[in-house]
């Protein structure tokens, strides 16, 4: 392979701005690793690209935008607190520490997934889910809506369950449906459902495509007993995940 | 009222500690710039919303950790929003992304809104140093920072080569480096 110097150098200037082929990163990596005088010029670069938004003209956000970022973080709140405890430095020491605080976790999370399991009893199949290792997928509600969902994902394996809140109760006749959205190919049907009179409902879905090939997670509203493609807009969506 | 950007990194650090009160302050003093970059980038109100949101909730459920080395906070707000949305960009269909591009990406303002003192002179540097950019640098950079472009796909859409293409982008850089090297460097930006 590479390299002469002259051709990382011009490189670089597209490495800082995200607009470097896939393929390419690595060389760059490896020569920046080896030579200040380019990780120098890089850093100076990356700094500038960093400051070009500084050109535009503010742009004010929606005014609800930032009852919905709260409404989320609140949510969320437990998870940074671990966080915080995982990085300080005797944690990392004690590696034992770790995985007692993740044992913790493990258990409180089965705990409030046992407890959710039991208000929506569905059998000993979901049971056997919620204590298998899955990707969480959290979609939101569409259109200001405040329903949301959790989606897990088998890691290992074509199947998952869901857990909603806050959608409305359908008419006879009619389902909620949840799609896949493939990055190439039409939407995939994972699984249709109702909701009790709270709006709650914990249903096995199937996974019928791996997350990393999804580009969204969507539920629509559709005629009983389901569609073979979404007919109606997205009531629940999640565009990225982990 | 003017922001003390001085006091950004305390922010951050409260707001990892769960303090919601911060978050709602680094909203306040940042929302409106991560939204204008999203919506730059994204070109749709709704898909610039999810990103603003997915910026906040990624540095407040610490997905994203603020390095104090790497430049102020308003440019890692940034560039966790610029990386979102680019991922957006480019998750979406290709007959989606060609639809976008037909549109022509909004021209650089020339005019400057009321806004805290300091925003305004990085702003003005900013518009200083990119006009004195030719404007095929300029279209360069600008198709590779807002337009989520490869160096090839840039040479394919204005139909040049593609080593032209690297040098007008390494130039480009070159030129606003020798420009907006100082403020850059005050900021405490990336510079080693």
């Amino acid at each position: 392979m590479i390299d002469s110097s002259e051709h990382v150098v011009d490189d670089l200037a597209a490495y800082a701005l995200g607009s470097l082929e896939t393929g390419e990163h690595a060389r760059v990596d490896e020569h920046v690793a080896g030579c200040p005088s380019c990780a120098s010029r890089l850093a100076e670069y990356r700094g500038l690209a960093d400051a070009l938004p500084l050109a535009l003209a503010p742009i004010s956000p929606p005014s609800d935008l930032w009852d919905a970022i709260r409404s989320e973080a609140r949510r969320r709140r437990l998870r940074p607190r671990m966080r915080s405890a995982m990085g300080t430095r005797w944690f990392r020491a004690a590696p034992w520490i770790a995985a007692a605080v993740v044992a913790t976790w493990l258990v409180t999370w089965n705990v409030r997934l046992q407890s959710e399991l039991t208000r929506y009893t569905q059998g000993p199949q979901v049971e056997k889910l919620a204590r298998r290792p899955a990707r969480l997928v959290i979609l939101t509600g569409a259109a200001g809506s405040q329903a949301s969902a959790r989606v897990f994902a088998a890691v290992d394996g074509q199947s998952g369950h869901m857990a909603i809140t806050g959608l409305a109760r359908l008419p006879a006749g009619r389902v909620y449906q949840l799609w896949f959205l493939p990055k190439a190919g039409p939407p995939l049907t994972a699984a249709t459902f109702t909701v009790d009179a709270d709006g709650r409902a914990w249903v096995v879905i199937r996974v019928p495509a791996d997350l990393d090939d999804t580009r969204g997670l969507i539920v629509t509203e559709e005629a009983a007993p389901g569609s073979p493609a979404p007919t109606g807009p997205p009531l629940l969506e999640a565009r990225q995940w982990r | 009222m003017s922001v003390d950007p001085a006091a950004d990194p305390d922010l951050v650090g409260r707001m990892r500690l769960g303090d919601e009160s911060a978050l709602e302050s680094l909203y306040a003093r940042y929302g409106g710039l991560v939204y204008t970059l999203a919506l730059r980038i994204v070109g749709d109100p709704e898909l610039a919303r999810e990103v603003v949101q997915d910026t906040f909730l990624r540095s407040w459920d610490g997905r994203e950790t603020y390095d104090a080395r790497r430049g102020r906070v308003p440019w890692w707000l940034m560039g966790i929003a610029r990386n979102r949305a680019i991922d957006l960009l480019r998750s979406r269909s290709h007959q989606a992304r060609m639809r976008e591009r037909t549109a022509p990406l909004p021209e650089i303002p020339t005019t400057l809104p009321r806004d805290p003192v300091d925003a305004v002179v990085s702003r003005r540097a900013v518009l200083d140093a990119l006009r004195e950019l030719s404007e095929g640098q300029r279209r360069a950079i600008e198709l590779a920072y807002y337009g989520g472009l490869t160096q090839t796909e840039i040479a394919n859409e204005l139909g040049e080569p593609l080593g032209t293409i690297k040098s007008r982008t390494r130039e480009a850089l070159e030129r606003l480096r020798k420009v907006l090297g100082p403020l850059i460097q005050s900021a405490g930006g990336r510079t080693s």
